[in-house]
């Protein structure tokens, strides 16, 4: 349950003050599809109705307890998960162990688990281009999902040590008498204070500090006759530093508590929605509860920034967010749409799981709408509609969705209700024209058109916000 | 008079509407050729080059001696002059260079060199040292900013790859569009979306330009795969296979000035010979190649390919055979327009700093030429400043 803030001194307005229903922020459409489009994959009809009805608190609860799905529920769901793992890994392909992860995405009881692993495996981005392993990919995959709300340090450690991120930044090659500072770098600049917090020096130490990490067959070990026992100087303090107690000097550093707070409010707050003070309290209060993850999601998803309306479709949202989304607001359970074919999709759009550009991981954000990557998300809603996602093809009953929600299909309320669904908004002005010419001149929808304003809504500029 | 093809493209334009605005459906109708536009290819060695075994300074008895298993042996070096020569690998290159149609700069880097790949990258890029810089706009881009619009509402830059557009291509007005090949760009007639042309700044106005200029970009290049299906068949790597597309694209008067494309996996710490001499390879290959099938289409003017490396490496090798990150190294630029040879002074390899390279020339020189002599695109808002420009195009700058 959410605990109350300590108290601060009341003229130090609490930037992340928690949400109640009010006048200009009423818990509506808007604001239930807002909450599962940021913080798992869109939801289905009923699911926005329930929450409609049961209040914000109890949503985010659900969502943040992972039992906000009630619909396209798998049975055995993790039995299933690990045997599509198995096979993924135990046969080289990497298009199925992606499978694998979007299965999750779209039937894992707990969505806001699995964008927590998405988030973490963009901040510890390993890329099977170089590791080339697939059950280290895999397990590297589990560890984030494992961690993804543990306090930071349990991740940073379980991630660092794992042979996937060992290979990936070359740990093996780092000995005491040819030191190999790609783990030392990164560690500090990408997963924990940043660039323009340490020195050249401080790398070089750091590697130092490193030597000896690598892994055997059952993974982590420490080589003591490749360490370097020497003194080391790292951020100021010297010692005869090892690497786990470089790890601790990183996460006692005020810059990854700061870094930390950074890349939550990149996931769950809009562009310009979270100001100084927002990334300055969340800081501050990571400080107070050992970077507590799972605190801060809380803490943020139970606020009233994050529901006010600045931040309300104020995010590109990414492409396993569009796909998945798309497909869990339409129902598409029975068949199942093919896992590998929407893995394929979500890559054509620019994200590639498992294989991230770079040790950046993805730019994000605006960065997502290049040509190729619209012009995928275009044809994709084609495609999900049509039903060619799936094998063998069926197309989408989206008739059928507006007759249980309207009780008719009546064409202004079946394109509101499509619009309700999908985009969480009124139909958008900008795509009246081409809903009338699919509409024509009749009064209902049909199977077909109503097919074909599914298609153009999610196609539509509003589709890529969220 | 309109060709055939004219009417064609027009055609299918004008058959967006109304998606694509009148405006843009006009300026199709009155778009000129642009055929004597000069090109700029830039070619991105992603993981920092290692120079010193690109362009060996075989002649230096510290290169041996820095590189007891990396050097290559000088006997099998590709002789440019009697003091460097490049790797034995680059065999296309070395003729391109004999054939007066490559250009090398030495020891090309910037002051207090940062290596890290992402910063030193986004120096490269955006030819800023401020970090709050670093995302915002790009060299390129922001030259684009500065020069005439591209024809019927095209991107000014294309990037041809799987990766996202670099910072470099990104400006303010200018768009930098992305495609990895012709059949990604084609839409699925069913779900071509109402596109509007919008200047305000919002998310949605973004979204709604970056969703014409998709519909747009998406139209041009059907054509352009119809216009040449004939190529010849290129050296079998992805690097080739992305000049392959950028050639169809030029040659079908795309239209954007600047195209894009990257080479990865340069970052080589670890047993790094066969993967780098595989690079070099692929690379050399891939740009004689590229030139030969302007050649053949009569537009090697207009084309002038330019590499960079975010670093080059450390001069000596690491006890791993690989080589740790560097400073300065030098860089390529390819066409029949340039001044061919070699272009600057060999690394010092008696006065390393920290262990590596210097560098001799900056890199905003190297950008300044190319922006002011050859696409004759206004410098100084690009980089921040003016720089004094290399002399790389010789009478042709005139």
């Amino acid at each position: 349950m959410f605990s109350a803030p300590a108290a601060k001194p009341n003229h130090v307005p609490d930037p992340w003050v928690a949400y109640a229903s009010g006048i200009g922020v009423p818990w509506d459409l808007a604001r239930v599809v807002h909450l599962h489009r940021r913080a798992g994959f869109a939801a289905t009809w009923t699911e926005i109705q329930r929450d409609l009805r049961d209040g914000p608190e109890a949503s985010v609860t659900r969502v943040l307890q992972g039992k906000s799905r009630i619909d396209g529920n798998v049975k055995d769901f993790e039995t299933v998960s690990a045997a599509l793992a198995d096979s993924a890994a135990s046969t080289a392909a990497p298009d199925r162990l992606k499978a694998w992860w979007v299965f999750r995405m779209l039937f894992s009881p707990d969505p806001l688990g699995e964008r927590l692993t998405l988030l973490w495996h963009n901040h510890f981005a390993t890329s099977n281009l170089k590791v080339n392993d697939l059950s280290a990919m895999r397990r590297q995959n589990e560890i984030l999902r494992q961690y993804a709300r543990a306090p930071f340090g349990e991740l940073l450690r379980h991630v660092i040590k794992d042979p996937a991120m060992l290979d990936w930044l070359d740990a093996p090659a780092n000995r005491k008498e040819h030191p190999n500072e790609n783990l030392a770098r990164e560690s500090m600049e990408l997963f924990t204070i940043g660039v323009g917090n340490f020195s050249e020096t401080d790398v070089k130490e750091a590697a130092r500090a490193l030597t000896g990490w690598s892994f055997k067959p059952d993974g982590f070990h420490e080589f003591l006759q490749y360490h370097d026992g020497g003194e080391k100087s790292i951020l100021g303090r010297k010692g005869r530093w090892r690497g786990d107690e470089f790890v601790s000097m990183l996460l006692e550093q005020p810059a990854t508590s700061v870094r930390l707070a950074k890349r939550l409010c990149e996931m769950f707050m809009g562009e310009q929605a979270a100001t100084p003070e927002h990334l300055q309290d969340l800081a501050k209060g990571l400080r107070e509860h050992q970077l507590d993850v799972g605190w801060a999601v809380e803490r943020i998803l139970r606020s009233r920034a994050f529901f006010a309306d600045s931040n309300l479709r104020s995010q590109i949202v990414a492409p396993p967010e569009f796909a998945i989304g798309a497909t869990r607001a339409l129902e598409q359970f029975e068949p199942p749409p093919s896992t590998l074919l929407l893995a394929e999709w979500i890559a054509r759009m620019g994200q590639d799981l498992f294989y991230p550009p770079n040790v950046f991981g993805w730019p994000g954000g605006r960065n997502w709408l290049n040509s190729r990557a619209l012009v995928a998300r275009i044809n994709f809603a084609a495609a999900l509609v049509g039903g060619t996602v799936r094998y063998p093809a069926a197309p989408a009953n989206v008739l059928e969705l507006v007759e249980r929600a309207v009780g008719g299909a009546e064409a202004g309320p079946g394109i509101r209700f499509l619009s309700h669904l999908l985009l969480g908004i009124e139909p958008p002005n900008s795509s009246q024209k081409a809903l009338q010419s699919a509409v024509g001149t009749a009064s209902a929808l049909t199977a077909g058109s109503a097919r074909q304003v599914a298609i153009i809504l999610l196609s539509s500029p509003q589709a890529q916000i969220g | 008079m309109l060709t055939r093809r004219d009417f064609v493209k027009q055609a299918t334009l004008i058959s967006l509407a109304p998606t694509v605005p009148t405006f843009l459906a006009q300026t199709a109708r009155g778009a000129s050729p642009s055929k004597d536009d000069r090109i700029l290819v830039v070619l991105q060695l992603d993981g920092g080059n290692d120079g010193l075994n690109t362009v060996i300074p075989y002649a230096d008895a510290n290169y041996a001696r820095l590189r007891p298993k990396l050097a290559v042996e000088k006997k099998r070096v590709r002789r440019l002059d009697d003091a460097m020569g490049l790797n034995p690998v680059m065999r296309d290159a070395a003729d391109l260079f004999q054939a007066g149609r490559l250009a090398i700069v030495q020891g090309v880097g910037y002051p207090n060199p940062n290596k890290s790949h992402d910063v030193s990258k986004s120096i490269w890029e955006t030819a800023r040292f401020d970090p709050t810089e670093h995302t915002s706009y790009g060299w390129i881009g922001r030259a684009l900013d500065n020069g005439p619009a591209p024809k019927a509402g095209g991107p000014g830059s294309v990037l041809v790859g799987t990766e996202s557009v670099p910072v470099a291509l990104r400006g303010r007005k200018s768009v930098a569009a992305a495609l990895a090949n012709l059949d990604d760009m084609v839409l699925a007639n069913s779900s071509k979306p109402a596109a509007l042309a919008t200047t305000d700044d919002s998310l949605l106005g973004f979204v709604q330009r970056s969703t014409l200029d998709a519909v747009v970009t998406a139209d041009r290049l059907q054509q352009a795969a119809k216009s040449r299906p004939d190529a010849s068949a290129p050296p079998y790597n992805e690097l080739a296979r992305r000049l392959t597309l950028i050639a169809r694209l030029i040659e079908s008067d795309f239209g954007a000035r600047v195209y894009y494309a990257v080479q990865t996996g340069y970052d080589t710490h670890v047993y790094q010979r066969d993967t780098h001499e595989r690079l070099l390879r692929e690379l050399s290959e891939a740009l004689r190649f590229f030139l030969d099938e302007l050649k053949r289409s009569k537009l090697d003017d207009r084309v002038v390919v330019m590499t960079f490396s975010e670093f080059g490496r450390r001069a000596d090798e690491n006890a791993s055979e690989g080589t740790d990150h560097g400073a300065a190294a030098p860089l390529f630029l390819a066409g029949t327009k340039v001044k061919a040879g070699l272009h600057g002074t060999p690394p010092d390899l008696t006065k390393l700093h920290g262990g590596d390279v210097s560098s001799t020339i900056d890199f905003r020189q190297v950008y300044q030429a190319v922006l002011q002599n050859w696409l004759r695109l206004p410098a100084p808002p690009a980089l921040g400043g003016r720089f004094p420009p290399l002399d790389l195009f010789g009478l042709a700058d005139a």
